[in-house]
């Protein structure tokens, strides 16, 4: 856990504490009744962790979580049910397994362990999908573990329920795996792999480009969420004692849900306050219905008050705060935030950036990208070599960010290949491209909107392979982005900056993998004139600094003329001029591409 | 809170008074009786109707001056929304609340989860329309069923069957809820020692639609079936009804109290002649009917299921108990209760003893004839007979 930051630890402490601090009043307080209800909340705040841990980091809704619950919940069932009371309910199972029972903590980690391992399993496929398909898929996933669990009838009992299972789970035990369960959320979320799925989440093919392995990222979480929700399923077994498959089914999923919901998708304060926010309201209105019923009506006559105040509240939620109470919020951020804007931001730092070595280049040779019958690139070639900067120019639609896309991986290519310092780099994802220092920025912004500014930074930092303890990694951060000139910024929520602010922090974001090489594309595009020199300035300086090679694309010619060693001219996906930039503005060719035949008689230069 | 406050002052007011007006006498005992069953969720078809009979018994037996003429009934209802762990919580409430007697949900999860709740406390509990007949073993000796369990059922399907010189028998069962696949297990097992032969076992899940296949196979077997049984309901059963009689096969079909529903006499010529069981049928001059014109008077609607009468039938089994204990002492009602033979309730008669705390009750069987109902008669298994749980 070395790489995780202070807030963390802060943030665990603000959730666990005061549930901890309640827990204990209640247990030493409470009637067995009020103590039952808390329990079930605390249990189930686990399993509101577990959805929490995969569905609030990937962005995916998860529908399955409550299939590895009961997995669990029957495998340490069919554990720990007396030998005697196996023989009456459970006949037909195996003489092994009929004839031993064991204790609670020994088959929590037995079920914990399988059904940590079954969820790796069915986590490679669900992983690659990605986005609603995969939501989908856990879908499918809930329904087809539910029909094994009622198909394995020899160990299950079928749809029937299991009966004799131990009811050990009391407030204390229950506690314990509450906090144990929020510090693992909290841990993961800020951990470089959890910031890394976050920020798949915001813009998968940026987090891509910044050398994130998206699938890799949501496999992890979704084993580690499969592990916490065996947990929560261990827990619920051992606190209901009877349950059959149908208590793991639709009815449990949606009620998790709507406490995500309530709380907040995306963050694990929100996951634990929408627990505490929808059990406090069932049992107020619990309450209110049985004072009605019983001081008013004298006869019971009025049902379903809890459903429809739990209606209404996910309704005014959707309505006012749609992204949940906490919203893209912990509740140490929130503090911070207010305590922020009393104090002052933090100095930056310097550091020490890694040596680019001048030698090799990164080359395109003969490239052809077809969409069907269009030959968007058609056999171009240009090579690029640190310390320099080229311009990539050319007509609209003559295929210069699909060049840029071949290059970085983004899209495979028909024909032709792609090398760096000589080695084919062709068949690489996106991802390990940009982990060999290659850089790049989109033609349409592509930030992670919901993260901060320096969590944009610092996700490509930790997704490049840099190992830092976590403050290096703020400062680092920090540093980069004062390069940039938006270091004022670090706190706000990246989606929330001025324009050509966003277009500095996606170029602050791609120099946080020490690129060598960096692709920008359209780096000006709506940047008026003094917002575009000081672009300008930034980018010169980046080449002196830091050496490193810069391929631009824009329609800024002003700009390219003025910062390029050497501009490349793309037409109909070929190359039809290289050179200075002053013997490529002068070409017939070029002018001719840009003007069109009849208007280039006339006319010498594009633009100057 | 003004408004709550005036309700409950006057609550105080209105108690101070009465236990005034009784000073003189004995203080007369109360049985406080704890419901806590599904009245919102998946279980509100079953409990709601079963809260209404029961509380029309309790109308009934207070307004007679209470059991025995001197215990009057109190009721205490709390809404389990059908969640297991709410059951549980609920359960413990009502054990606080100081019940002496608790029914439960229909359903054996929360039925189970509740009981043992009550069985800790020594407060008898029972689930007035649950009919897996495991219940009440899988609690102990505080729990007692009341509904007609499953193997009951079956048990007197299967005898009927035979009684109609059925030799071969095909049975259509749902893994996918204990009554669709333990009820036709049941029968096939009675069937086959009554001398029967089932001829196949057919598997449906439930919602699928489309019998085709199922309907095929039948169609296929050799001997052919001289009776299909099944306990599947809307909307398995019309679906493959329907399905079978376009086949062309007109082998008489029998169904259990899942059927007992407007729809299946809204099916024109395929549900002609359809037996199923269920729980009694309101023939002239019996308790049912009186009960069902008592249901009418009280709630201004007919009676449309038979789980209010088994609600209603619980509240009289209860008072039979304390009145045979003379006490609202849990152990004593238990152990009364274990002994209840011959208790006439509104569905015919139940006897607990020596049934393990699952009664031994009528079952009637009911003929689908031109959309109307029709009695075919009431039965009562030889317990011999009845399958193990």
């Amino acid at each position: 856990m070395r790489f995780v930051p202070p807030g963390t630890m802060m943030g665990s402490l603000l959730l666990a504490v005061p549930i901890a601090i309640f827990a204990l009043i209640a247990w030493q307080t409470f009637g067995a009744a009020l103590q039952g209800t808390v329990t079930h909340y605390l249990v189930i705040t686990v399993a509101v962790l577990a959805f929490s841990i995969f569905t609030g980091n990937s962005g995916i809704l998860s529908f399955g979580h409550a299939a590895f619950m009961g997995l669990a919940a029957h495998i340490t069932g069919i554990l720990t049910i007396p030998v005697a009371q196996k023989a009456v309910f459970l006949p037909d199972l195996p003489a092994w397994l009929a004839g031993f029972d064991m204790g609670f903590v020994g088959a929590a980690v037995i079920a914990i362990v399988i059904v940590t391992a079954v969820a790796f399993l069915i986590g490679v496929p669900i992983a690659r999908l990605g986005g609603p398909s995969a939501a989908i898929a856990t879908l499918g996933l809930l329904i087809i573990v539910y029909g094994v669990i009622v198909g394995a009838r020899d160990f299950t009992r079928g749809s029937q329920a299991l009966i004799g299972v131990p009811k050990m789970v009391d407030i204390p035990i229950a506690l314990v795996f509450a906090v144990l369960a929020i510090v693992i959320a909290r841990y993961f979320r800020d951990s470089l792999p959890g910031l890394e799925l976050r920020a798949a989440r915001e813009d998968e093919p940026a987090a891509r480009a910044i050398g994130v392995n998206a699938p890799g990222r949501r496999l992890l979480a979704w084993t580690v969420s499969g592990a916490v929700a065996a947990l929560a399923g261990v827990l619920l077994a051992h606190y209901l004692g009877v349950y059959s498959p149908k208590e793991f089914y639709f009815q449990i999923t949606f009620a998790i849900l709507v406490m995500l919901i309530v709380g907040g998708m995306t963050s694990v304060s929100g996951a634990v306050v929408g627990a505490i926010a929808v059990t406090v309201m069932i049992e107020l209105l619990r309450n209110a219905e049985d004072r009605l019923n019983a001081d008013y009506f004298g006869e019971p006559t009025v049902f379903g008050l809890t459903d429809i105040g739990l209606s209404l509240a996910i309704l005014a939620i959707l309505f006012w705060r749609r992204e949940g109470l906490f919203g893209f919020w912990e509740i140490d951020e929130l503090i911070a935030t207010w305590r922020k804007k009393l104090s002052g931001s933090p100095a930056a730092s310097t550091f020490q950036v890694r040596p680019i070595d001048g030698a090799g280049a990164l080359a395109v040779d003969n490239v052809v990208k077809a969409f069907g019958g269009l030959r968007a690139v058609d056999g171009a070639s240009l090579a690029l070599r640190p310390g320099e900067i080229v311009g990539l120019i050319g007509p609209n639609g003559s295929g210069k960010t699909t060049l840029l896309g071949t290059i970085s991986g983004a899209l495979e290519l028909t024909d032709g290949k792609v090398t760096l310092d000589g080695d084919d780099i062709t068949e690489l994802p996106a991802h390990r491209i940009a982990r060999l220092r290659v850089g790049r920025t989109f033609q349409n912004i592509r930030l992670f909107t919901h993260l901060s500014v320096l969590d944009n930074v610092k996700v490509a930092l930790a997704a490049s392979g840099t190992r830092l303890p976590p403050l290096d990694m703020t400062t680092r951060s920090n540093a980069l982005l004062a390069e940039l000139g938006i270091g004022d910024y670090t706190d706000r929520r990246a989606g929330t900056l001025a324009y050509g602010l966003q277009r500095r922090l996606e170029i602050a974001r791609a120099l946080a993998l020490e690129p060598r090489y960096l692709l920008l594309d359209e780096p000006a595009a709506g940047m008026n004139e003094t917002e575009s020199d000081e672009l300008l300035r930034i980018l010169g300086r980046l080449r002196t600094s830091r050496g490193l090679g810069l391929l631009v694309v824009d329609h800024d010619l002003r700009l390219i003329m003025r910062l390029c060693d050497r501009v490349v001219v793309l037409n109909k996906g070929q190359v039809i001029a290289e050179g200075a930039p002053g013997e490529v503005q002068a070409n017939p060719d070029v002018i001719e591409a840009y003007l069109g035949k009849r208007r280039a008689a006339t006319r010498t230069a594009p633009a100057s | 809170m003004t408004l709550r406050h005036v309700l409950k002052t006057t609550a105080i007011s209105a108690a101070l008074v009465s236990a005034g007006l009784m000073a003189g006498a004995v203080k007369a005992e109360t049985l406080v009786i704890g419901y806590g069953g599904g009245q919102t969720g998946y279980l509100a078809p079953y409990d709601q109707p079963s809260l209404k009979g029961v509380q029309l018994a309790i109308d009934e037996i207070n307004a007679a001056g209470g059991i025995g003429g001197n215990i009057p009934i109190e009721l205490i209802v709390k809404d389990t929304r059908s969640d297991t762990a709410q059951a549980a919580v609920v359960a413990q409430e009502l054990v606080d609340d100081g019940v002496d007697v608790m029914i439960v949900s229909c359903d054996v999860d929360p039925a189970v989860a509740a009981g043992v709740v009550a069985q800790a406390a020594e407060i008898p509990s029972v689930s007035s329309c649950a009919s897996t007949p495991t219940l009440p073993a899988a609690v102990g000796p505080y729990m007692f069923s009341n509904y007609t369990a499953d193997n009951l059922q079956a048990t007197v399907l299967a005898g009927y069957a035979r009684d109609q010189g059925y030799e071969n028998a095909y049975v259509l069962l749902s893994r996918d809820t204990p009554y669709t696949e333990k009820l036709p297990e049941y029968f096939a097992e009675v069937f086959a020692n009554l001398g029967g032969n089932v001829v196949a076992v057919g598997e449906y899940t439930m919602g699928q639609q489309d019998f085709s296949a199922e309907v095929t196979n039948i169609k296929g077997l050799d001997p052919q079936p001289d009776v299909i049984m099944t306990s599947a309901y809307e909307p398995d059963f019309p679906a493959f009804i329907k399905q079978l009689r376009a086949a062309g096969i007109e082998t008489p079909v029998l169904g259990s109290d899942g059927i007992d529903s407007p729809t299946t006499f809204s099916l024109g010529d395929v549900s002609e002649g359809v037996v199923f069981s269920n729980a009694g049928f309101p023939s002239p001059g019996s308790a049912l009917e009186a009960y069902e014109v008592a249901y009418e008077a009280k709630y201004g609607e007919p009676n449309d299921t038979i789980f209010s009468a088994t609600g209603y039938d619980v509240i009289y089994v209860i008072a039979a108990a304390v009145e045979a204990a003379g006490s609202t002492d849990g152990p004593a009602i238990r152990d009364a209760w274990d002994n209840l033979e011959n208790v006439e309730v509104a569905t015919g008669t139940m006897t607990y003893k020596d049934q393990n705390r699952v009664p031994v009750r009528v079952v009637a069987l009911n003929r689908v004839v031109n959309g109307e109902r029709e009695h075919v008669g009431d039965f009562t298994p030889d317990p011999s007979m009845i399958p193990a749980p």
